[in-house]
């Protein structure tokens, strides 16, 4: 069906004023029968979203606004400003929720001091001349249980004074009304004071506004939005603010006056039937979400960002703001990793640096690396300001749990990319952390500006020889209290260490979470053995010289993966057979141990056959 | 300490906990068996308060009843500043007065709903609900002026008063009541500053808001 113009759902509808919206609340909205949850992020970008949790339908619009995050009240979901995707579920605190798990959003454009939106809108909202020119000045909003059209049926004859003759009815001095224009959805009204009726009748649109210069006329637009069949919020814009001294007495005179309006259109909506309820139309379920997904196979860029921003952040790290050519970013959560896919081919994992729900970039930090292969150094010396690159959505194998007592992050250097993010979500919730730094220097301190945000909870380690820092770490995980997590990202031996310490002292493996940068294992990829695939029916052979994931790819069998080296996780097959011969560094010792899970990049096969389930 | 005659889900003995909560007054709270029991409505009980209704404190051998008669009383004795019940400020004072019978209003039409739906008590529904749509538009009207003035409570002053406790549970718990505060997002808004007051506890249906934004 071609939308036509007269479509309420395919125009753009006022749903909130800007006062509707301040920060960290969650107004409770409602546009053609359907309801929303409209909330203003801390970055100041206004989400509209479809008033209905995911998880159990429970209305948004009671959850609290935290100004990254939402969080339904029922079972404490958490959605990401933005893509409203789900950032975490606390019923699984250990995993990464699904990037599909993903509220219905509607567009929003801030314009007159209201928040436009609509189910489907075409174009953008409109431009009413009277208010480009000028500073519009918001009225106070009234909902009326009555329908649109009747409402802006009586709206054309109201009546109000001009903003600086408030006193004119009470000196009986004419007030003459001029409707500007009418539609459907709004009423233009003059107002002009005088006793002389001369000119006023014939007074543009354009001519009004000249007039008012002396108080003596006053233009307000209307908008009516159309809540639902039988009920209407009006919004007044004044095309003028009144002196500030003045404001309280307009406001008031024009909610006496609107306030007589409503209850006039009421008298008379009430003795109609009521109209049927708009029923908001149900989504269908999207294809991608309604089918199996393919497996995404090797490694996809399906993203285009710009370089918005790249600066220095600290001694040898150059850090990037990336973001979105058009649209907003897919959802991350904490311990998230992007591949970037560099103009020089190369392929290479940054941690997302921003806390949840700081959706509106992606900031990565780059540590130039004097043995680098070439990606740090095309990073640092080629990509510049402005450049587009491809990057792979976001992947979380380093996921955060948010619901410890405690929460101990060890960042080594350039190893705090990971952990910024956690201390920032952490800090946010008001959940106890420390961040420790392990650097050379002061200077080599990244993102500082985030980091001096964090306050006491950064304990910066400076300058520390390697046996000073193994001792450091002894000392600051020396016991396990309960309910405190661990989680490590650094240079190898800082990790090892780390682990060792953390081992010794009594933590569980589940307790202490790691990521390293890369895998530096000495590869051991001269046996032979064969894999059985359960799912896909198929055995291969996988020889001497050759992964598992290569064999697997050539034999058309679909596996993501990321880093190619046994670090990131991304890879994982679930083993049913066989024992395997591990060489990540991605695994615990439990991992390990258990031998139920393995990474097809690196690692390989002890027993003659593998039973893999894929 | 202060003896309070109380049941979780009573919104008039809510607002005698979140005063004293706020008042950081101690207390021990002395469950009564509103549902399914009607302790309250039993002989022993009425010994304590003849009317058969809660709350009820007893203080020290002084006993009152009478929700919002409590929140005088625990304000005027417990708050040093003299700021929640402002007997030194005339206006303000008869302000406070004011709003309080407004709040019997809110008791009687939303928190009455609540329990015809909740507990199956026996009042014209459509009525409580028409009568606390009424003064819900006059409160969003009032609440919205008093943001344009600067103003976050529902008297003038800069600081909330027993007014705001008096209506708060009303207000906040109307939805159980079959009460939609859709239209009223002046109102929905003040909510989230009572949650935020220093000392606030919750009840059941009753949630926490998110932090202020700093700065």
């Amino acid at each position: 069906m071609t939308p036509v113009a007269s479509d309420p759902f395919t125009l753009w509808h006022p749903v909130a004023s800007d006062h509707d919206v301040p920060h960290r609340h969650v107004h409770h909205g409602q546009l053609l029968g359907r309801e929303l949850a409209i909330w203003r992020a801390d970055d100041d970008f206004v989400n509209v979203w479809e008033n209905r949790c995911l998880h159990r339908g429970v209305r948004l619009s009671i959850g609290s606004n935290d100004g990254t995050e939402l969080r339904c009240q029922y079972h404490g979901w958490r959605y990401a400003n933005r893509s409203a995707g789900c950032t975490y579920i606390p019923a699984h605190p250990a995993d990464a929720p699904a990037r599909t798990i993903c509220n219905r959003t509607f567009s929003a454009v801030e314009r007159y001091g209201l928040i436009w939106s609509g189910e489907d809108p075409v174009g953008e909202p409109p431009t009413i001349d009277v208010l480009e020119s000028c500073a519009p000045f918001g009225l106070r909003n009234l909902p009326v249980n009555a329908s649109v059209e009747m409402t802006v049926q009586y709206l054309q004859a109201h009546r109000f004074c001009p903003s600086g003759r408030l006193d004119a009815e009470s000196v009986e001095m004419t007030v003459e009304m001029t409707v500007e224009w009418i539609d459907d959805y709004s009423v233009a009204l003059t107002a002009t004071a005088g006793g002389s009726s001369s000119g006023s009748a014939s007074g543009s649109s354009s001519g009004s506004a000249s007039g008012s210069a002396s108080g003596s006329s006053s233009t307000a637009v209307f908008f009516v939005q159309p809540v639902d069949s039988g009920r209407s919020v009006i919004r007044g814009v004044l095309t003028e603010t009144p002196p500030e001294g003045d404001q309280l007495a307009v406001l008031r005179h024009h909610a006496v006056g609107l306030n007589g309006l409503v209850a006039a259109i009421e008298a008379e909506a009430a003795r109609l039937p009521a109209p049927e309820p708009i029923m908001p139309a149900l989504q269908q379920v999207p294809i991608h979400l309604a089918e199996l997904p393919e497996a995404p196979s090797g490694r996809i860029a399906s993203l285009r960002v710009q370089v918005n921003r790249k600066w220095s952040t600290a001694e040898g790290v150059a850090a990037f703001e990336l973001v979105p050519l058009q649209g907003v970013l897919p959802t991350f959560q904490p311990g998230a990793h992007i591949d970037v896919h560099l103009p020089n081919g190369l392929i290479r994992q940054y941690s997302i640096t921003n806390g949840a729900g700081q959706s509106s970039c992606y900031r990565i930090g780059v540590k130039l690396e004097p043995d680098s292969t070439g990606g740090s150094v095309c990073l640092h010396e080629t990509v510049r300001e402005g450049d587009v690159l491809a990057i792979s959505e976001p992947r979380n194998n380093f996921p955060l749990r948010r619901d410890s007592l405690r929460t101990i992050l060890l960042a080594g250097g350039i190893g705090i990319t990971p952990l910024l993010s956690m201390a920032q979500t952490l800090d946010r919730m008001d959940l106890g952390f420390e961040l420790h730094l392990f650097v050379q220097s002061e200077d080599h301190i990244a993102f500082r500006d985030v980091v001096d945000g964090l306050g006491e909870s950064v304990v910066p380690h400076v300058g520390l020889s390697p046996p000073e820092t193994v001792g450091e770490i002894r000392r600051l995980v020396a016991e396990h209290p309960p309910h405190t997590h661990l989680y490590i990202c650094g240079p190898g031996p800082m990790l090892e260490a780390a682990r060792l310490e953390a081992a010794a002292a009594g933590w569980p493996d589940d307790a202490v979470h790691f990521e390293y940068f890369k895998n530096t294992t000495e590869i051991d990829d001269s046996s032979t053995f064969d894999v059985a695939l359960a799912r896909s029916a198929l055995t291969l052979t996988v020889g001497a010289g050759q992964t598992i994931l290569e064999v697997l790819r050539e034999h058309g069998v679909s596996v993501p993966s990321s880093c190619e080296q046994g670090a990131c996780g991304t890879c994982v097959a679930t083993v049913l057979e066989g024992e395997p011969d591990h060489q990540d560094v991605y695994l615990n010792d439990s991992d390990h141990r258990a031998g139920d899970r393995m990474m097809t990049c690196v690692s390989r096969s002890k027993s003659d056959r593998l039973v893999l389930d894929l | 300490m202060i003896k309070l005659y109380d049941y979780v889900l009573s919104v008039n003995c809510y607002k005698q906990r979140l005063m004293m909560s706020i008042l950081d007054v101690p207390y021990e709270s002395i469950p009564v068996d509103f549902y399914p029991g009607w302790e309250h409505k039993g002989e022993e009980f009425k010994k304590i308060n003849p009317l058969g209704h809660i709350p009820v404190i007893d203080d020290d051998g002084y006993i009152l009843w009478d929700a919002h008669a409590i929140l005088v009383y625990l304000a005027a004795k417990y708050d040093p500043s003299g700021l929640w019940y402002p007997t030194s400020d005339p206006r303000l004072l008869g302000e406070t007065a004011s709003w309080m019978l407004f709040a019997e209003g809110t008791t009687n039409t939303a928190s009455a709903a609540r329990l015809c739906v909740n507990l199956g008590y026996d009042f014209d529904l459509e009525a409580c609900r028409a009568g606390a749509h009424r003064l819900f538009r006059v409160l969003d009207e009032h609440l919205w002026f008093r943001e344009r003035e600067g103003r976050e409570w529902v008297c003038s002053g800069p600081h909330p008063t027993i007014a705001d406790i008096a209506l708060f549970p009303d207000v906040v718990l109307s939805e159980e009541g079959g009460i939609p505060r859709l239209d009223y997002p002046a109102l929905r808004r003040w909510t989230d500053r009572v949650k935020r007051m220093p000392g606030f506890e919750g009840m059941p249906g009753i949630f926490p808001a998110s932090q202020a934004r700093q700065n």
